[in-house]
């Protein structure tokens, strides 16, 4: 028959095609990524003549920077990253309720995706600092006397408190868009059964919505935490070097100290943790019945 | 026949292309300096246009912070040739250059400038040109460090005691003085990640303070200079740790008195010359030391237009040119021909200052550290990090003094440096 004849020349083309359109991405990936990442990490165990050796990772570890650098970046990931999730599911449900003028409210809600980190660093300097509009309008309303220091290197908590305020205003609309696309996605058949069942928008959430957008959680969180671990400019901008974070070091390594090799184990440090973490993220938040 | 007429005028206009008074030709000029926008601007559009309009030779000028600006020379170094034509960068990054064979030997050159008889130069800034005995720059500008302050925080200034004079102990009581009158600490030091407070720390306070910057670096009189710094951060503005351009805090307001860079200050002096003061840095009891700092220029190795490059080195170093560069960017000529133009407004509430602070009886200048070689960029992190340990973490002095003296003592030992003046130029240096 000539369809059984044909089926062997379709099918070999036919197998070799998702290769085919993968090629181009990763040819790309490869140059474009994986070969500076090795580069990277090799860079950072070998000294200036090519030999092996450990003594980098040593400085990293014994640098005045380096422990309070591991502490503050994994202290501002935790703070932020579940503030952020939490306010951007609110956001998302708030907008998913199609009230009127929810659209306009989502535009308004994702402006801060379009602002640099370093220009939200900047614009919440000019908050925060002793001539700023926070301390301008606080005297003005007469709460404050004279100009409360908020950035001041006497109250660590303030500075922490001043980066994730920022943190969150500047990517809580990446989560949120992630949400949004993730409910919108979500058949109106679920909650409508729900609801014929008895259930109130409380248990509707917990038991119907939430499990459903486990997928999108799980692409939101390990986005938010693996930018959380490159963080840098907001906090430069903010606390200098007084909250030192891994990013912000891998930076001064390499342009202040002219150190390319501590700055590569840094970065490979960064590399590491965001590795970990998308793995957690991965295990713990499996979509049910996937060989949980 | 015309069709003829119309192919020789053709031909002839292709033929005279190349004679046609267009551009000869391109330099290629990289420099660290002029990275502020405004700054890129006024080379590109002032400074270099008028060498292209002199000439008809076009200048691509690539201005970078020092990391990736030390790198592309390297990089053109190692693969032996390249488009860099000329650079221009601080003394400090010079040492650099010519261990890894970046720029040539200036002296031919510089004989060349001399022999137009239109410019000399300093003699101390043609000593520091000489690196690893060959001529590594033509010097360019200068820069120092000194103290800009509001008129009003004279005021407080300790009674009976002469400003332009000013000791360490006058400052510790003037910042006590605002403090107590104010309730606010007014005092400001660049201390930020990319602030050049380290500078105050190698180049002012210890040769103040010890008659020395490494040599005496754990030494009883650095003790109580410690003990000083300490005291003195305690009357200092409590956001300093993130300021990088003193202009920017003296002009909100935030600090009244605020040691910086020249470049850092003078747009605080630009906008209101008539509100500031610029004052020279602090006197201890080994005198009153400060850093001069010299940008110079020098051709690559592989230039490949060096007669051009040649012609830039000229033009940018003519007086008329250094003085365009002062009214541009507040850097300071190395000719005593350009220096003898006496500017106006914030530029001469500046040139005041500075010229206050190099002509004091107790005047000692210091110079960066040189031999350093690629780790040139870890001198100053022990200063800075020695700080934030005593002052900000109130660490003891005696033991952060012991073990950040070993970071120096490891870090001339593996290079192989000489001590810096005023010390002894013994080598390796090593921290008593």
């Amino acid at each position: 028959m000539p369809g059984e004849a044909d089926r062997p020349r379709r099918l070999l083309p036919g197998a070799a095609t998702p290769y085919l359109l993968v090629l181009p991405a990763a040819a790309y990936l490869a140059l474009f990524v994986l070969y500076p990442m090795v580069q990277a990490v090799r860079l950072g165990v070998t000294d200036a003549q090519g030999a092996w050796t450990l003594e980098h990772v040593r400085r990293m570890a014994s640098d005045l920077y380096f422990w309070p650098a591991v502490r503050y970046t994994l202290l501002v990931t935790a703070l932020a990253v579940p503030l952020q999730v939490a306010l951007a599911l609110c956001i998302a449900l708030l907008v998913n309720t199609r009230f009127p003028g929810h659209t306009a409210f989502l535009y308004v809600c994702a402006i801060p995706l379009a602002v640099s980190d370093l220009a939200a660093g900047l614009i919440w300097l000019s908050l925060f600092t002793e001539r700023g509009y926070l301390n301008a309008a606080l005297v003005q309303w007469g709460v404050l006397r004279s100009p409360f220091n908020f950035l001041s290197y006497e109250h660590p908590a303030w500075l922490v408190g001043a980066i994730v305020t920022t943190e969150v205003w500047r990517a809580t609309a990446i989560v949120m868009v992630v949400l949004v696309a993730g409910l919108q996605l979500l058949p109106r058949d679920y909650v409508e059964t729900a609801a014929v069942f008895g259930a109130n928008r409380w248990q509707t959430l917990r038991h119907v919505l939430l499990p459903l957008l486990r997928p999108s959680l799980q692409t939101a969180l390990i986005i938010r935490t693996v930018l959380a671990f490159q963080l840098f400019a907001t906090v430069v901008t903010l606390s200098g070097r007084l909250v030192p974070v891994l990013a912000g070091e891998t930076y001064f390594w390499y342009s202040l100290y002219r150190n390319p090799h501590v700055a590569s184990v840094y970065a490979t440090l960064v590399l590491l943790l965001s590795a970990l973490f998308t793995w957690v993220y991965l295990r713990t938040l499996r979509p049910e019945g996937e060989g949980a | 026949m015309r069709r003829a007429l119309r192919w020789g005028v053709l031909l002839v206009a292709v033929l005279a292309l190349p004679a046609w008074p267009g551009p000869a030709g391109e330099v290629v000029f990289t420099s660290n300096q002029f990275t502020p926008v405004e700054e890129q601007e006024w080379a590109r559009n002032t400074l270099l246009a008028r060498f292209t309009q002199e000439t008809g030779i076009g200048v691509r000028f690539v201005t970078e912070n020092e990391g990736p600006y030390v790198d592309r020379l390297l990089a053109e170094a190692r693969s032996g040739r390249g488009s860099i034509d000329v650079t221009g960068t601080l003394h400090g990054i010079f040492p650099v250059l010519v261990a890894e064979r970046v720029v040539r030997d200036m002296g031919e050159i510089q004989r060349q400038l001399d022999a137009r008889r239109d410019r000399t130069f300093y003699r101390d800034l043609l000593a520091v040109s000489r690196i690893e005995g060959m001529q590594a720059f033509v010097p360019w500008m200068q820069a120092t460090y000194l103290i800009a302050a509001r008129r009003e925080a004279l005021r407080y200034f300790p009674q009976g005691r002469n400003p332009m004079r000013m000791t360490y102990d006058d400052l510790m009581q003037w910042g006590q003085n605002i403090r107590e009158a104010t309730g606010e600490r007014r005092l400001g030091f660049p201390v930020g990640p990319r602030g050049l407070y380290g500078r105050f720390l190698h180049g002012y306070a210890y040769p103040s303070f010890t008659g020395s910057q490494v040599k005496r670096f754990k030494s009883r009189e650095a003790v109580t200079m410690w003990q000083y710094l300490r005291r003195l951060w305690g009357v200092t503005h409590p956001s300093s740790f993130r300021y990088e351009f003193m202009h920017e805090p003296l002009l909100l307001g935030e600090v009244w008195v605020a040691w910086d860079h020249t470049a850092r200050l003078l747009p605080a002096l630009r906008q209101r010359p008539e509100e500031f003061v610029v004052l020279p840095s602090p006197a201890g009891p080994r005198g009153r030391s400060f850093l001069s700092v010299v940008a110079g220029l020098s051709l690559t190795r592989w230039s490949p237009n060096p007669e051009a490059a040649v012609r830039l080195v000229e033009y940018l170093t003519r007086p008329s040119t250094q003085v365009l560069t002062l009214q541009g960017v507040g850097f300071f000529p190395v000719s005593p021909e350009a220096a003898r133009v006496v500017p106006t407004g914030g530029l001469k509430v500046m040139a005041d200052g500075v010229a206050a602070q190099a002509g004091a009886p107790d005047a000692r200048t210091a110079l960066l550290p040189i031999g350093l070689g690629a780790r040139t960029g870890e001198f100053v992190p022990v200063y800075v990090d020695t700080f934030r340990l005593i002052a900000i973490e109130g660490r003891p002095i005696e033991d952060v003094l012991a073990a950040q003296a070993r970071r120096l003592e490891e870090l001339y030992r593996a290079t192989n440096a000489p001590c810096p003046p005023p010390d002894p130029p013994e080598r390796p240096c090593r921290p008593d």
